[in-house]
């Protein structure tokens, strides 16, 4: 007879921050808030999921650091990129050029970088996730809030600059064709609390969207992973029902792969796709 | 089930994947900050820069390949205009110089219109000029010889220019009964 777990339980413990970092049981290291890092109600001492962010950040930069070089010695050497740093700089180049600009119009060389860097640090935590014992700072709410309320701030503020305070504030009061006189004054009023609602809605999506996806499949898999615990102790059935559930979580795990590089690419693709219309709205 | 995991992860507080921390949030801002910043200075550039290079250049070209359309385009159509210009010219000139032959040409003709009359009017001038000459003449001999004969028929002792101005009054009568 096996020891009755609690699945649900499992499921949070591993979706769920901490402050801890390690590979459980092995080596664990463990602390607690601190009190330097309180900063009025809000305590910003690191947590696991912030380390994950970290190393995924530091896993970024030196892929691109690296493939950077690489480049340029084989160019210097008047060679094709070949090998590694060409699939980086593929890749790099299909989200600059057909994600950023193809979405953004002319200024899309300028948000670039931004939207690049956004669709490496999102793959990166995401794919984070999938290797044993690792985390993914994509499943928590409050990482893809961060990453959302950025998007959200880059969207206005280039709203600002591209249409000027005048022309920003059509985008929340818009002008109605076709109207003129009180008329057009009171239906833009009125529409004003809908375009805000609008704005707001675009970011809580991606929001969302990143979370949802990042975290119901670690739940899928952690759950699949019970039914082993659930019926692993039937006789004669227990080999079958650990194949077939390996199996699917095996398949769960590939699909978890392509999930990690959508998500990753839809945020930055909605993102730029925001900014473009932000910069043609008339 | 889920209302379970949801009660578990308001007991699990902050820690929780389902509320989103502030502290989280903070960290997420600045570690992209920085990250964009750094990939931003070591790079982005290296792995862009050809390409932005390369676009850089073909932005270039195809601008100066518009500009030396539109300047090849300028000199074509002022040739079209020159040439235009100079068929007009040219038949300008011919038009004028076909006035002017056919002036000429009145001149000419009226020219020898009038010699070839002055000669026509000279020529009837002598002509008259001969025959009245010649009449004079005719007449003279005529007297002569009418005196001759007279002088043979009558062999009278007439003096010679008494008779002879006979004859011419005679011959003047004559004139003058015609």
């Amino acid at each position: 007879m096996q020891q009755q777990v609690d699945i649900g339980e499992v499921v949070l413990h591993h979706a769920a921050d901490a402050y801890s970092f390690g590979i459980d049981p092995y080596f664990l290291l463990e602390w607690h808030a601190w009190e330097f890092m309180q900063l009025g109600p809000f305590n910003l001492t690191p947590t696991k999921h912030v380390i994950f962010m970290v190393i995924a950040a530091l896993l970024v930069f030196l892929t691109m650091r690296v493939a950077g070089q690489k480049l340029q010695q084989q160019r210097a050497n008047e060679n094709a990129p070949k090998g590694f740093a060409n699939a980086v700089e593929a890749m790099v180049l299909f989200v600059r050029n057909d994600v950023a600009i193809a979405n953004i119009g002319q200024d899309g060389a300028k948000f670039a970088p931004f939207i690049m860097t956004l669709f490496f640090f999102i793959l990166y935590m995401n794919l984070m996730g999938l290797i044993p014992f690792g985390a993914t700072a994509t499943g928590n709410l409050g990482v893809t809030a961060g990453l959302a309320i950025m998007a959200f701030v880059v969207i206005e503020i280039s709203g600002v600059v591209k249409l000027g305070p005048v022309g920003y504030m059509r985008t929340i009061f818009p002008s109605i064709p076709g109207l003129s006189g009180p008329g057009a004054v009171a239906m833009s009023l009125f529409m004003a609390p809908i375009e805000l609602l609008g704005k707001m809605v675009k970011p809580f999506a991606l929001c969302v969207r990143l979370f949802g996806n990042m975290t119901a499949g670690h739940f899928v898999i952690l759950s699949m992973m019970g039914i082993i615990f659930l019926f692993g102790h039937l006789t004669f059935w227990n080999w079958a029902i650990g194949i077939s559930v390996a199996t699917l979580i095996l398949g769960i795990m590939m699909l978890e792969i392509f999930v990690a590089t959508l998500q990753a690419y839809v945020f930055a693709l909605l993102t730029a796709v925001f900014i473009g219309l932000m910069q043609h709205e008339h | 089930m889920l209302l379970a995991l949801l009660q578990e992860a308001e007991t699990h507080g902050p820690n929780s994947p389902f509320e989103p921390e502030f502290g989280l949030i903070f960290w997420t801002l600045a570690v992209f900050a920085v990250l964009y910043w750094v990939l931003q200075k070591y790079a982005w550039p290296a792995i862009v820069g050809a390409t932005e290079e390369r676009e850089r250049k073909i932005a270039r070209q195809l601008e100066e390949a518009e500009r030396m359309n539109a300047e090849s385009q300028a000199a074509l159509d002022e040739h079209k205009r020159l040439l235009a210009g100079a068929k007009e010219d040219a038949r300008a000139l011919i038009g004028e110089a076909k006035t002017v032959a056919e002036k000429e040409r009145e001149g000419l003709l009226a020219k020898t219109r009038q010699e070839q009359e002055q000669i026509l009017e000279r020529a009837k001038r002598e002509i008259e000029a001969e025959l009245g000459k010649a009449i004079a003449e005719l007449r003279r001999g005529a007297v002569d010889l009418s005196l001759a004969a007279a002088s043979r028929l009558i062999d009278a002792n007439l003096d010679d220019a008494a008779n002879r101005k006979l004859v011419v009054e005679y011959l003047d009568s004559l004139e003058h009964s015609r």
